[in-house]
């Protein structure tokens, strides 16, 4: 029964898909392949924004209050009030000086500083396909 | 040349062969399409169907199969069963926006005709079909005045060689269901031959 029905069917000739329809699916694939990475690199870049406008001035106002609270400051002030005593024992002011630098604040703050240039690079570098996807979406 | 199976080409271009992706478009752009202009008997509408299911097909190609049931999955059936549920959803959800059948003719039917379900059906194609000049056009009319879900049962089943298990993965129906519809489109396509 099956062959015979099989048989019958081909006289329905099958639709041919028309020439060029294979194109349009690639090309169909290949915007949806961009799609996909604009839309991730969007979400990259506002992860980023947040991110830096968050870390910037907590990292800024950390690197302050350390800064306060070590000797960074009584000693560079010694040394500029007192020029000759600095001269003459620059070595031990230079070490100590080193030992009293906020090395965490100074670190956390150059990441984030870091961050925020990367992401205003980022948006000037991309801002037509970032603004584009976005004039996209909400038209 | 070697040829690949639909399992190996998705695992090809999964590690980043992008050929293979298109030989697997290239392997089901003819069925997809023809599965399409039959569910909407319209070419231009055909056409975007198939291009949306493969569009589709590579959207879902690259999620992990655990992920929403949506990604492609081996041990779930074959990726010829799964293109062509996509395929399927697809048109029905292009014929819902268009409007163009009930949406009754796609349901699952209750209170259909026992004895119908489960009457076996024997009997041959009507005689001398074959010897008809017009064969394909008469055929072709008898087609078109069937239900579409029985149209689409009977061309799975004999034009694109669809077991009953794989029509049930595709169309996301019962066995039963599906065998029941396969004996009924018979029975009224066999009338509709005879009455012609």
């Amino acid at each position: 029964m099956r062959k015979d029905y099989e048989e019958l069917l081909t006289h329905i000739k099958p639709k041919e898909p028309p020439t060029g329809l294979f194109d349009r699916i690639i090309l169909a694939i290949k915007r949806e392949q961009e799609l996909r990475q604009t839309k991730r690199l969007l979400f990259s870049f506002l992860f980023l924004l947040v991110a830096s406008f968050i870390a910037t001035p907590l990292s800024w106002a950390i690197l302050i209050n350390q800064i306060e609270s070590s000797g960074i400051s009584y000693f560079i002030s010694t040394a500029l009030s007192d020029f000759g005593t600095f001269i003459a024992l620059w070595q031990d002011f230079s070490l100590a000086i080193l030992e009293s630098l906020p090395i965490t604040g100074m670190i956390v703050f150059a990441i984030s500083l870091g961050m925020s240039v990367f992401t205003f690079r980022l948006f000037l570098y991309r801002k037509r396909l970032l603004l584009g996807y976005l004039m996209q979406s909400f038209a | 040349m070697k040829t690949y199976t639909d399992e190996q080409l998705i695992t090809n271009y999964l590690k980043g062969n992008e050929e293979s992706l298109e030989i697997l478009i290239k392997r089901y752009l003819r069925p997809i399409y023809s599965f399409a202009f039959r569910f909407v008997g319209d070419s231009q509408t055909a056409e975007d169907i198939t291009q949306e299911v493969f569009v589709k097909v590579w959207r879902n190609l690259k999620k992990p199969a655990l992920s929403l049931s949506k990604g492609f999955d081996p041990k779930k059936g074959s990726f010829k069963t799964w293109i062509f549920h996509i395929a399927k959803n697809t048109s029905f959800d292009f014929l819902k926006k268009k409007k163009t059948i009930p949406f009754s003719e796609f349901e699952n039917e209750e209170g259909g005709n026992k004895l119908t379900e489960t009457l076996i059906d024997p009997a041959p194609l009507p005689d001398g079909l074959f010897e008809r000049v017009h064969v394909g056009e008469i055929l072709h009319t008898a087609m078109s005045r069937l239900a579409p879900k029985y149209r689409m049962v009977l061309f799975l089943r004999y034009n694109d060689h669809f077991t009953f298990r794989e029509i049930t993965e595709v169309l996301g129906e019962p066995l039963n269901t599906i065998k029941s519809q396969h004996r009924r489109a018979i029975i009224k396509l066999k009338g509709l031959l005879s009455d012609s």
